[in-house]
């Protein structure tokens, strides 16, 4: 028997020896390829950083019409807590009228600016006065902007890094506690923890006690699914013990917090805690308390069961399980935890995650940024970017819209199909795009309107034509021209007659009427007699991307463009006739803080002032007196300008105009561009006329040029009138030494200084 | 309606005189409403003068036959302790050749105060500073529209428009632009 195990042996000795190198040489192999990989995921490209994006700050000076309230809600839309005393950073406290905060640092484009104690006083609805801990003036004085999204790429992980310092050392605690409790000590895998859930598994017959350890989590993030499978397991424990060999255990702990999946959002993958702090509670993670730190590491386990918006009471049963073990472990006092689970989840209210992804909004800006970025710079070089939104107007813009939209869907006859809408909101003077919205379905990032959906602008177009009217030196806002029957030959042969909206003719007519009135027919003729081209080439001058084609229709609206490029037009007439290309990024930065680009603010006329001012007040006429007097009853005392738009059979409805500080773009229709019933005036405008109202802007209120005075006429006939013939003359603006036709009855009965002095006047000049 | 040649002259020595009675007043622009839109705090707006009629057809006001005519220079553009802090500092900016910052701190101030003529000038001296002469231009048209009212102002802007000409020798509108600016001084 041993001499035949002997011989055995010695027969087969060399082969079993050969077989055992090679299998120690595969794992070796295997090893080693494992560690190649591990070492090279954790030191080498580590995280992908998807650019950052911000909204534009708040800015705070004395003077600002900003009431005390109106603060208290922006800071806490920054995740600022309210607290008994400011010590700590993103805290502040409100005592009568008076604010004090501690600002986070922040690294502006421009300016890196450390934390910040600053006081607040208010009087009536504005800023008084502004100063710091020493009691020195602070003259201006912004907070750190929102965070409103980042690029990230197709697969959708998106993530905010966060070094050691930036974490509350609650938040290592309470994981190891919850998760780990021996990785302190551990090399990477568990055996006592691995006995344990054999010894659990075994007796319940199943296998779902877990034992990872977090460099295990950690590794399977990395790399693994989540497949159980006994090979899987062995490479994830093999892999674990590696790290552990390369690495300590801080850097471990660090990766691990900002690796660990903690959420989704549609296609959006949160990862990491700093990220979820945002999701979750809308500040920087080092701001959190411990009710919150406790609910994300509730999520570590599952981020859809737990899901704290979905199933907010499964959260916070665990979460205040996890509060009694912390207790139970001492990590806080029994004191601590029983007041932590008083809280509420405390998670930024859902309106307000609801937008604070602006879909419409970060794909303009990903396209700006696409002209001088590549796809993999903007998803993976963890890049700042500073842009324009005012997420209070976008929240506006997409209330509005969604809420007119429901009504009038009600009252639609198609019901199969839902009714759509575009609204682009900008900052005359510099051009910035406060808002976009680019559908019904605001946080969907599928089809933009606003930047895509090309469709007919109709009378959006009649302000062009009024303008370059206006610029010929031959019009004015009281010149009478004809509202008559037309027919044109068209380049095709065929002819072509325009009706009025309502079909009716009105004979002469002052211009400004024909505008607020939105008739087609003196707009024709007018067209005609200004030159199709000219009309073009201010169209053009405006901000559309491409010269109009100059036929006869174009003066109708035959121009088919998305909302944005309408609002670059509108920009410019709001602006004053300044041509200033629609942005919606300041500056993009690198992850040190070197600023790679600025967007500066660049400014073009492209229209006479004088002729703009004249334009501008014929469009506060369309508000008055016009089809746009229908949002008197929400816009109060606000003067604004602005012109209703409706395509052919209804299909499309628009309306844009400004106030004093802000344009604004508003379409509706349907996607397959069947006709929708709603003219200018009965869908968009209404929207339109919500979101101006509640914004925060002024009156326009430009002041009348040189050259210009005030006459008053008869907006039906467009004949000069005077207080004393007419109490409802119209008061409108003429180039200085116009003759107006009188209205029989009127001329002569008037015997103020002010007209004897230009009759005077005139009588010495004239002769 | 048509103007034939000589009625626009006319008109022209026209409006050319009373522009100069009428230039410099405040006029009140479209006020429609008793509550006019908030002052921004550092535009000093004195009194307006009691506005000069033009027109035969005058509004209800009933001016008493003795009031002189309205004087000069109402309006005087001036920054508030916001804007002028922010331009101090882009200014300081500017020296030291951060032109981008100076840039991104003017256009603070001007969201702050995006109708003070003054700020435009300063963005335009900027672009002077970074011979970036047609946007500089730009600048000065800007400051020029938004400057109604304020002779002084509008002399600057004159002036930044000529310094912008002058750069880039177009000489004859240099000229033109400089003639207006000191016009416009001595008035």
């Amino acid at each position: 028997m041993k001499a035949r195990t002997k011989k055995f042996l010695k027969k087969y000795w060399p082969h079993a020896l050969g077989l055992l190198s090679l299998i120690l040489l595969a794992m070796t192999i295997w090893v080693l390829s494992l560690d190649h990989q591990i070492r090279q995921q954790f030191e080498g490209r580590r995280w992908t950083l998807p650019a950052k994006v911000y909204a534009q700050p708040l800015e705070l000076y004395a003077g600002q019409a900003i009431s005390i309230d109106e603060l208290q809600r922006a800071l806490e839309r920054l995740g600022y807590l309210r607290s008994a005393e400011v010590t700590r950073t993103g805290n502040f406290q409100r005592k009568g009228n008076r604010i004090d905060l501690v600002s986070r640092p922040f690294r502006f484009a421009d300016e890196n600016r450390d934390q910040k104690t600053i006081s607040i006083s208010f009087t009536g609805n504005q800023i008084e006065k502004m100063w710091d801990s020493g009691a020195k003036d602070v003259p201006v004085f912004r907070l750190d902007p929102l965070l409103i999204g980042s690029i990230y790429p197709t697969q959708g992980e998106d993530r905010i890094i966060v070094t050691p310092q930036e974490t509350p050392a609650l938040l290592p605690a309470a994981l190891k506690t919850i998760e780990d409790r021996r990785f302190d000590t551990h090399i990477g895998i568990d055996p006592i923890g691995i006995l344990r859930a054999i010894w659990v598994d075994l007796r319940s017959g199943s296998f779902d006690q877990g034992a990872s350890t977090l460099t295990q989590q950690l590794v399977r993030s990395y790399f693994l699914t989540n497949r159980q499978t006994l090979s899987r397991k062995l490479t994830e424990a093999v892999m674990a013990i590696l790290l552990e060999v390369h690495f300590d255990k801080k850097d471990l702990m660090n990766a691990y917090i900002n690796e660990i999946n903690l959420g989704q959002e549609g296609g959006r993958a949160i990862q990491g805690f700093g990220l979820a702090s945002q999701f979750y509670f809308g500040k920087p993670l080092a701001e959190l308390q411990l009710h919150e730190i406790a609910l994300l590491v509730t999520e570590v386990r599952s981020p859809t069961y737990y899901n704290p918006r979905k199933q907010p009471e499964r959260a916070l049963a665990r979460r205040n399980l996890i509060l009694d073990l912390l207790a139970e472990f001492n990590v806080v006092t029994a004191k601590e935890a029983a007041l932590a689970k008083s809280k509420p989840l405390g998670l930024v209210n859902a309106t307000a995650t609801h937008s604070t992804y602006y879909p419409a909004f970060l794909d303009f800006v990903r396209r700006t940024l696409r002209r001088d970025y590549q796809e993999s710079d903007l998803t993976e070089s963890g890049l700042v970017v500073f842009s324009t939104l005012d997420p209070l107007v976008q929240a506006k813009a997409e209330s509005a819209l969604v809420g007119e939209l429901d009504r009038l869907d009600k009252n639609s006859k198609r019901k199969e199909v839902d009714l759509e809408g575009a609204v682009v909101v900008t900052a005359p003077t510099n051009g910035e795009v406060l808002a976009i919205v680019g559908g019904r379905n605001v946080s969907y990032s599928g089809f933009n309107r606003a930047l895509d959906a090309k469709r007919s602008i109709g009378s959006l177009a009649k302000p062009i034509v009024y303008l370059t009217a206006v610029e010929t030196g031959h019009y004015h806002a009281a010149t009478i021209i004809d509202d008559a029957p037309v027919t044109l030959k068209l380049a095709n042969g065929k002819d072509w007659a325009p009706q009025n909206y309502d079909k009716k003719i009105n004979g002469r007519v002052p211009l400004v009427r024909a505008l607020a009135q939105s008739l087609n027919l003196a707009t024709v003729n007018l067209s005609q007699d200004v030159g199709l081209n000219q009309i073009a080439t201010q169209f053009k001058a405006l901000g559309l991307s491409d010269k109009p084609q100059a036929v006869p229709a174009m003066a109708l609206g035959a121009v088919t463009v998305a909302p944005l490029e309408v609002a670059q037009v509108y920009n410019s007439i709001a602006n004053g006739g300044f041509h200033t290309p629609l942005r919606a990024v300041r500056a993009v930065v690198d992850n040190q803080g070197n600023t790679l680009k600025a967007f500066p603010l660049e400014v073009t006329q492209v229209a006479e002032p004088v002729a703009m001012y004249q334009l501008q007040r014929m469009m506060v006429e369309v508000m008055r007196r016009g089809t746009g007097a229908a949002a008197r009853t929400q816009l109060g005392d606000l003067v604004v300008g602005g012109k209703s738009g409706t395509s052919s059979d209804y299909r499309d409805s628009w309306f844009a105009g400004f106030s004093g500080s802000h344009s604004i773009v508003v379409w509706l229709g349907y996607d397959d561009n069947q006709p929708t019933r709603f003219s200018g005036s009965s869908g968009a405008l209404p929207i339109w006329s919500k979101i101006m109202a509640g914004i925060n802007t002024n009156s326009w209120d430009q002041p009348l040029p040189d050259g210009l005075h005030e006459a008053q006429i008869d907006f039906t006939t467009g004949l000069a009138v005077n207080s004393k013939c007419d109490k409802d003359g119209m008061t409108v603006v003429v180039p200085n030494g116009t003759d107006l036709p009188w209205r029989d009855g009127c001329k002569g009965n008037d015997t103020t200084l002010g007209g004897h002095t230009a009759d005077w006047l005139r009588g010495i000049i004239g002769r | 309606m048509i103007n034939t040649a000589t009625t626009l002259a006319r008109r022209l020595i026209g409006m050319s005189l009373i522009i100069v009675l009428n230039a410099c007043t405040n006029i009140p622009a479209y006020k429609t409403s008793p509550a006019p839109a908030p002052e921004p705090a550092s535009i000093v707006v004195h009194e307006p003068p009691p506005v000069l009629e033009t027109q035969p057809i005058a509004p209800v006001i009933a001016v008493e036959p003795s009031i002189p005519l309205p004087a000069a220079a109402t309006q005087n553009f001036t920054l508030s302790a916001a804007t002028r802090s922010l331009v101090n500092q882009a200014t300081s900016q500017r020296q030291n050749k951060n032109f981008v910052q100076a840039a991104a701190t003017l256009e603070r101030a001007l969201r702050i105060e995006p109708k003070n003529p003054l700020l435009w000038l300063e963005y335009g001296a900027l672009r002077m500073d970074e011979r970036n002469f047609a946007q500089a231009e730009s600048m000065g048209r800007k400051a020029l529209a938004s400057a109604t009212g304020d002779v002084r102002t509008q002399a600057s802007a004159w002036r930044l428009i000529a310094d912008s000409y002058k750069a880039r020798n177009q000489n004859s509108e240099a000229q033109q632009a400089y003639a207006r600016a000191s016009t416009l001084s001595t008035r």
